[in-house]
Order: structure tokens, then sequence, then C-alpha cells
């Protein structure tokens, strides 16, 4: 579905992204993991044509889409969250959600459509599924930090992307919200056919619901496997999990 | 709506004339403020240069009716048109640029269609302006061309409504609130971002158009930045994040303008201090502030 080829990206003297090749499979829930500086949101930038690489490829669904906009990548269906949260502060949660459908059906540049009807059950949907359907009238800025995380996530699924990537989903949220974090994205994989990558700090969510796991070091990739191959691998036990 | 609609039709019925041509101007001033805060307050990109396009407005209507002896409603019609397209030039380089900078391209546009109208004696009479610009007879009297601005008016108001209620409006406040984030959701921030400057234009011509009729003349203190001040403070005084602020801002705008001059020269220092105490404890405008009042009394009340 997604192929990275030989991806390198340079900051001044800095390498951020050496040479990273990876597949992912149409389907599967997988994880990349790393210090900080592993260059795992830069690599993000660069799928989705935030930042564009000095060479190399991404193919996704055998086109090259190395070099086109956010936006237009955006339309082709990878949705992205993001790990500061990223969101719409002075309109409601509705609003949120429903610009990103809207947006992700392309009617948009409709101009004398009255949009507060528009595609309503698709959002409800949506904030059905972020648990935010109680809180649609709120001014989205007001949201506490798990109910803007959320709809982060909330905003990145109403664009019916095919591919989701997910920035840190559970960053600076209790152990509780990051339960219910993990869970929902294990059911959209599972349950709605969605393929979803994500970075992530908390080990718990990501030995527990990855099936594929990928350990970045200083912009490389250095181990991929399944949970327990990541376990029992000693270079990664070095230079990342036993630090912790 | 309604109801302030029938208040400004019922108004030349029992006030004095001179008080007419007041609610003219604060009519025009409406147009042109509410077409910027299409893009400055829905789209939440400053500029400093509305008055470049007003004036274009105005001009094309002048030109045309003294110069072409064109008929005054096509007269009318090419204001808005010209000024649309003169903005799909100067946006298609405004919008490669963003916040401060964009707004100081605007400014810089501005300045240049202001020049180009006061250096161009040939074409445009500069400092002479163009003067006793004919109406047709219908319109000759202060109260029929009063219920015209009024009927163009509404037209634009409704238009406007329309369009930042719909789809594409929820885009432009999208865009407003995290550009960014925008890209993410797949929207071309920078096509959107023209379009919206391109509306502004329109609705800018719209009102030169409007003025040039009610004052039969235009100038090039039209296109000049102080009148683009005027614009910018009319959205500001009534709150851009409301759809009637522009409206609510030029109607106190322009009426503190004719209470304060009719008994101080210093206008302008009276002005400031009101337009200090606004800007201090009216925060998002009057509208705004209203709107805040409203809703806490009326969740106080349920």
């Amino acid at each position: 579905m997604l192929s990275i080829q030989g991806l390198v990206k340079k900051f001044g003297g800095l390498t951020a992204i050496n040479n990273v090749s990876f597949e992912i499979e149409k389907g599967e829930l997988s994880s990349i993991i790393g210090p900080n500086g592993a260059g795992k949101t830069t690599l993000f930038n660069l799928i989705t044509g935030h930042l564009r690489p000095d060479s190399g490829k991404v193919i996704f669904n055998s086109k090259d889409i190395t070099t086109l906009p956010p936006h237009e990548i955006c339309r082709l269906g990878i949705g992205r969250s993001f790990q500061r949260t990223n969101i719409f502060p002075r309109l409601s949660v509705f609003d949120n959600v429903q610009a990103a459908v809207l947006a992700g059906q392309g009617r948009c540049t409709n101009i004398v459509s009255f949009s507060k009807n528009l595609c309503r059950e698709e959002t409800f949907h949506v904030l059905e599924m972020v648990e935010l359907g109680d809180k649609k009238g709120f001014p989205a800025g007001l949201l506490s930090h798990g109910d803007q995380k959320r709809l982060e996530i909330g905003i990145a699924l109403a664009l019916q992307p095919s591919l989701l990537l997910l920035d840190e989903p559970t960053a600076g949220m209790g152990p509780e919200e990051t339960a219910g974090i993990a869970d929902l994205i294990y059911k959209l994989v599972r349950h709605q056919g969605l393929t979803a990558v994500f970075v992530e700090h908390d080990m718990s969510v990501v030995f527990g619901i990855s099936q594929k796991i990928r350990v970045m070091h200083l912009g490389e990739i250095i181990a991929t496997g399944t949970p327990a191959d990541i376990k029992g691998d000693a270079q990664v036990q070095r230079i990342y999990l036993g630090e912790e | 709506m309604v109801l302030a609609v029938g208040l400004f039709a019922s108004m030349p019925t029992f006030i004095d004339t001179s008080w007419i041509s007041v609610f003219c101007e604060i009519l025009i001033l409406t147009v042109a403020a509410s077409g910027l805060n299409l893009m400055m307050g829905y789209t939440g990109m400053i500029s400093f240069g509305p008055a470049g396009l007003y004036a274009v407005g105005a001009y094309t209507t002048g030109i045309l009716i003294v110069r072409a002896g064109a008929p005054f409603g096509l007269a009318m019609i090419a204001g808005p048109i010209v000024a649309t397209v003169v903005s799909l030039i100067v946006g298609w380089f405004c919008v490669r640029r963003t916040a401060v900078y964009f707004a100081l391209l605007t400014l810089a546009f501005s300045e240049l269609i202001h020049t180009v109208i006061f250096k161009w004696y040939g074409f445009t009479k500069g400092d002479d302006g163009i003067v006793d610009i004919p109406l047709p007879d219908f319109l000759s009297s202060i109260d029929s061309y009063y219920y015209f601005t009024l009927a163009c008016t509404v037209v634009c108001l409704l238009a406007m409504w329309i369009i930042v209620n719909s789809a594409f409006g929820k885009a432009l406040q999208v865009i407003r609130e995290n550009p960014n984030r925008a890209e993410f959701i797949g929207i071309n921030v920078r096509k959107y971002q023209l379009v919206a400057f391109v509306i502004q234009g329109f609705f800018l011509g719209a009102a030169g158009s409007l003025l040039c009729g009610f004052s039969h003349s235009v100038f090039p203190t039209n296109a000049h930045w102080t009148k683009s001040i005027d614009i910018i403070i009319a959205c500001l005084l009534g709150g851009i994040y409301h759809f009637y602020g522009p409206f609510v801002g030029s109607a106190v705008y322009i009426l503190l303008d004719k209470v304060i001059t009719s008994f101080t020269e210093y206008w302008s220092l009276f002005f400031g201090v009101v337009l200090l105490i606004l800007v201090l404890f009216f925060r998002g405008g009057i509208a705004g502030f209203v709107s805040e009042r409203l809703s806490s009394v009326t969740h106080e009340g349920s």
C-alpha cells in the first residue's frame, strides 16, 4: 500500500532521515518507536508532503507522491494526526469534524450550499467514534487536553483515509484515556479495514496493539519485527528499551 | 435582518435629507467593510489595502459614464467586475506571502493603484478627479438614490451571507483558524485564499461604484491609504467575527464622525479616545461584545 524507497532528508549538516526504506501492507497496524530526535516525525512529514526528501521516493497505491503538496496527498487517502494538538480552536467541535468531512469529500468548493445541514450523519458518526458527541457545541480550543487529542484523531478520521498516520496519539494523556485511544485505534484497523501507523512513547500501547514494530535511531530503521522479536533484540535493548 | 431593512426603508419618510445622505454613506461603507471582512474576519487574511480595489470600482463606473457615455446600469455592473479582474491579478501575487508580508503587499498594490490614478492625468484627470457624473433621472433625487443603494446593499449582504454559511465559507474559517492543518484535511489553502481575495475585490468594487453614483464624482483620495483605514476600522469597530459586525461598525463610525465634527474641529482626538475605549473594553468589537452579553443572559435564563 505504502512503499518508502531510500528516503534521505538532511537539515544543514544533520542527516535526519538516512536511507530509509520499508513497505506497509494493507490492513496492517504498525508502530514506529525510537528515542527523541530519531526522525519519526520527520518521516511522517516526508510521507504527507510537508517536507520534500533530498532523495528517495514515496509510493502510495503504486502512485509516486514524493513531490505532491499536502492537500493532494491528503485527498488520495492519507490522513494524519499531530503530536501537538493541531485543531481549529475557535470553531465548535462539530464544525471541526464537519469541515474535515466536507473537505474529504471535496465539497468545500460549493459556495451556495447551506453548510449547517451538510454531512450531519457522517459528522455525528465520527464524533461518536471519538466519544465527543456530548461536547459537539463546545469551542474546540476550550476542550481538555485529552479531548483535544481525541478531536485531533477525529479530524483525521473524518477524511475517511485508507492510511492513517498517528503521531503520538496518547501523548500527555492519563492511563485510562491512553487505554481508550489504544482501543479505538485497534478497533478501527480490525473492524473498519483501516491501515494505521503510529509513533508512540507509551510502551504498553506499542506492545499491546502493534502487529509490527519498527525501531528508529539516528535517522535509520535499525530493527523491524513483531513485538516479541523487538523485545528480544539485543541492539534495541541497548539503545532504546534499556534506557527506560 | 427584515426589521433592519424595514427600518432603513422607512427612513426617508421621517428624517431630514441631510441625514439620508449620512445613511447612504453608512450603507456604502457597510458593503465595503463586509466585503473586506469576508477575507479579513472569515479567512484571517489581514489587509492594509482595501481602498485600491474600492477606487477601481469607483473609477471604472465614473470613467465609463463620463468618457464612454455608457449607460448607468452597465457602468455600475462594470465597476465590481473590473475590480474582480484587478483583484485576481493583485491577489495572485499577494497570497504568495502570509501574515504581515501579505498585509504589506496589499498596501503596496493599493498605493500603486493610487499612484496610477494620481499621475495618469490623461485618463483619470489626476488630482482634479472626475466630476459632474450624470445619473439617470429616476435616481437624481437623494431619496431615490438612497433606495437604490439600500437595494444593492441588501443584495450584496445576502450574497455574502450565503457565501460565509456555505461549505466554502466553512473552509475559509478553517483556514483562518489553522492554515497548516487545513492543508492536511485536503484544502488547497492558497487557492481558497485567492478566491476569498477576489470575492472581497468584487464587493469593494461594488461599494466603489455605489460611491461614484452617490457623490457624482471620484477623486484619488478614494484610493488613498486613509480610505483603507476607514474600511478596516469599520470592520474592527463592529467585530470581525460576526457577520453584522462591519455594518454595526460602519454605522457607529460614520455617526460618530458626524456627531463629533458638528461640535469640535478636533474630531480625530475625540475619535482616538473612543477607539481606545472600544479596543480596550469591547474585545471582539461591538457585535462581539453584545453577542457575548446576550449569550451569558440566555445561559443564565436556561
